[in-house]
């Protein structure tokens, strides 16, 4: 019953692992060949998958897993998709309903341990609850601002026969959506961003979940409004477009943090404006006169940073609306937009490459010299995530992703394995550092057995670079449990899971490395051993305002 | 009162997970609950629950905000500027016999014998609080309180 309601929901992947408390899922799986099910290593690994699937397909991610230690594995992927806003829905096996509460084997309150990290959850007692809970699970993971939904189900109800009840029209009254656009504040927006001096417009994860980037490109345009996107938000404004600002926040662009930090009125979009983007709130775009926020949900008003106009509503349509409202601009944008140009001359994107040790960023220029605008990035978190993020130039929606706002270490070869599975067509590349690849390496077994076409550029540093980094520049300079020389030979590490790995000391290597990759079907590892000593610049210093930023000291 | 509580009425469904939910999202944001009641409203399968919230750093409408967010939450009214009726209820035993003084009050006796009179009284918060210092003066042997439960005036 169901596997028939997830067929309903037109699911095609499910990322789990079987235990005690949800065999009788499994036992009746084999009836369903529609159905595909990846067996993980982990369970956080299909929390991940189904998150990497999720964002590389735009449709909901599936995943199964036990009661007890096997649901509470799914509670980092769980958070991870919570935090970034992704349709997810996990099923969980949880004991006989007869148990339930006595501490029983692999008992846990899973609804209790997720509800934080969860959109919305339920606990299925009752057979006749089923049918009607997995409808609505899917609709609230999918619907307004997505996340990820929870169904804890007891085993005797996964084995309870009933009626097969196709569920009615959803009536959730606690479930409202935001979709209508306020028109006079539409107007009011436009009006504030056609006559401002310094517009500048700042576009996070939400304009690519609403689809909303030929909107935004059609409004900055009209408003000639320089435009960049949060770390969630790339792809959303094309790279290379004469507006772009490039990324914001704490690692932004000289540019961009420079032009937010002038700005005198300041259009967010999709975004929740965290401590990433702002750094100190206090010092927080200075000489706004106007902050607009658009957002589907309206928590996010007000919640950082406090609108003078709020749009409470879906970017897609919000920004449409705004258009026509747009007309002609009262004054020129020829003196702002010649001074982001100056600071873009002044501030450009640079790094060290004079020790002759080899730099992340020629890696990385070098795979996007091959790739172009034709391949997905997952990338981890670290100094990898952020070098991934401003050293690629991604001019459409859906090339890049990642874990932005948890954070979560481990994320990017699950993930990239489920938008591999997602997007056979597109060449997927896994950027990680060997300290996060560590921690769920075992999912290369599910890229060996299913021959999926990942390739995993690893830049090993030997330490937890960004921790590194981050220890050298505000925490007085003392190294402290970063160092990772002690690790597996990763060419040996691949071999040992089957697939094939190649090392990279030299610059000089680079090219072939990748070619050997590209030539290769199915997974492939190029361990690149990268200058220790690399960091991500520009930083705004902990504590500091977004123009205090830090550049690289040489380049 | 500090200016940092807010009086909210939240109607919610009826599930065993609601009272978590909403207790979770006060304490995750960082707010404190200074009072509670819960009780059925008239519809069924939806509960009332009357709150006081300290919402400490955050800006005052973020309790109603992350409130509303919650499947189970189907509607928050926020009462804190509003003209409302807000009651609360006191039970208390007391070792006296003496009871002018507390029955001037308004006080019900809900029963007597030798080690004591039990008594109940609701009003306001305030009305409540001068209630209890009486009963101090009477000396408590028991004493149970509620959180208010409010409703804005219509009338």
């Amino acid at each position: 019953m169901i596997l028939e309601a997830l067929e309903r929901e037109g699911v095609e992947y499910i990322f789990g692992y079987p235990g005690g408390a949800n065999l009788p899922i499994y036992q009746h799986l084999p009836e369903h060949p529609k159905l595909r099910h990846i067996l993980v290593r982990h369970e956080q690994g299909a929390a991940h998958m189904a998150d990497g699937f999720a964002r590389a397909s735009g449709k909901p991610g599936v995943v199964f897993a036990t009661s007890g230690p096997g649901a509470l594995n799914l509670i980092t992927g769980l958070c991870t998709a919570y935090m970034d806003s992704v349709p997810m829905v996990a099923i969980t096996g949880q004991v006989p309903s007869t148990v339930v509460g006595r501490d029983a084997f692999q008992e846990s309150d899973v609804i209790g341990a997720t509800s934080s990290v969860t959109k919305h959850s339920y606990l299925v007692t009752k057979i006749d609850q089923l049918p009607r809970v997995i409808h609505e699970a899917f609709h609230i993971a999918t619907t307004g601002r997505p996340g990820p939904v929870l169904i804890d189900i007891c085993r005797d109800v996964q084995q309870a026969d009933a009626e097969r009840v196709t569920p009615e029209r959803l009536e959730i009254p606690g479930y409202r959506l935001n979709g209508h656009v306020d028109l006079g504040q539409a107007r009011q927006a436009a009006e504030a961003l056609a006559g401002a001096e310094r517009p500048v417009i700042l576009a996070g994860h939400g304009v690519l979940l609403s689809h909303a980037e030929r909107e935004l490109q059609d409004l900055a345009e009209a408003a000639a409004a320089p435009t960049g996107t949060t770390l969630l938000g790339i792809g959303a404004f094309p790279v290379q477009h004469p507006l772009s600002l490039h990324m914001t926040g704490f690692m932004g662009t000289g540019w961009n943090l420079n032009a937010v930090q002038n700005a005198d009125v300041l259009m967010m979009v999709g975004m929740r404006v965290d401590d990433r983007v702002t750094a100190k709130l206090a010092g927080f775009a200075p000489r706004v006169k106007t902050f607009i926020h658009v957002d589907i949900d309206g928590s996010e008003m007000g919640k950082n940073v406090r609108p003078h106009i709020e749009l409470v509503a879906d970017a897609r349509q919000a920004l449409a609306a705004m258009l026509p409202y747009v007309g002609e601009l009262d004054q020129g944008r020829a003196e702002w937009l010649n001074q982001i140009d100056a600071w873009r001359e002044e501030h450009p994107l640079r790094y060290k490459r004079s020790n002759g040790r080899l730099q992340p960023q020629d890696v990385l220029i070098d795979m996007y010299r091959r790739a172009r605008s034709e391949a997905i990035v997952v990338a981890d978190v670290g100094q990898n995530q952020i070098w991934a993020a401003l050293w690629w130039n991604y001019d459409r929606p859906g090339l890049f992703i990642n874990s932005g706002g948890a954070g979560t270490m481990g994320f990017a070869l699950p993930a990239a394995i489920g938008a591999k599975f997602a997007r056979p067509d597109v060449p997927v590349w896994c950027v990680a550092g060997e300290g996060g690849f560590v921690m769920t390496a075992q999912e290369l077994s599910v890229a060996v057995e299913h021959q999926l076409d990942v390739k995993i550029v690893l830049l090993n540093n030997f330490s937890l670079g960004m921790v590194r980094q981050f220890q050298d520049d505000f925490y007085g300079g003392v190294r402290s449990q970063v160092d990772l020389t002690h690790m597996p030979d990763f060419v040996k590490l691949a071999e040992a899971y089957g697939l094939p790995a190649i090392r990279v000391d030299r610059l000089e290597d680079v090219a072939a490395a990748f070619d050997a990759a590209e030539r290769t079907r199915g997974p492939f590892l190029i361990d690149f051993r990268i200058d220790p000593e690399a960091n991500v610049y520009p930083i705004v210093p902990i504590g500091k305002s977004l123009n205090d930023f830090w550049e690289s000291p040489e380049s | 009162m500090s200016e940092k509580i807010r009086v909210l009425s939240v109607l919610v469904m009826d599930t065993p997970n609601t009272l978590t939910k909403v207790s979770g999202a006060i304490r995750r944001r960082g707010f404190h609950v200074r009072g509670i009641s819960v009780g059925p409203s008239q519809e069924a399968g939806r509960f009332r629950i009357t709150l006081q919230v300290d919402h400490g750093h955050a800006e005052a409408d973020q309790v109603r905000k992350q409130l509303e967010r919650l499947v189970e939450v189907v509607e928050v009214e926020d009462l804190t500027e509003d003209q409302v009726h807000s009651r609360e209820l006191v039970v208390a035993t007391v070792a006296t016999s003496e009871l002018e003084g507390l029955l001037r009050h308004g006080a019900k006796v809900l029963a007597s014998g030798p080690r004591g009179t039990t008594l109940e009284f609701s009003g306001e918060r305030e009305e409540v609080g001068e209630f209890v210092d009486e009963l101090n003066r009477h000396g408590i042997v028991d004493v149970v309180r509620t959180g208010p439960v409010v409703m804005r005036r219509t009338a």
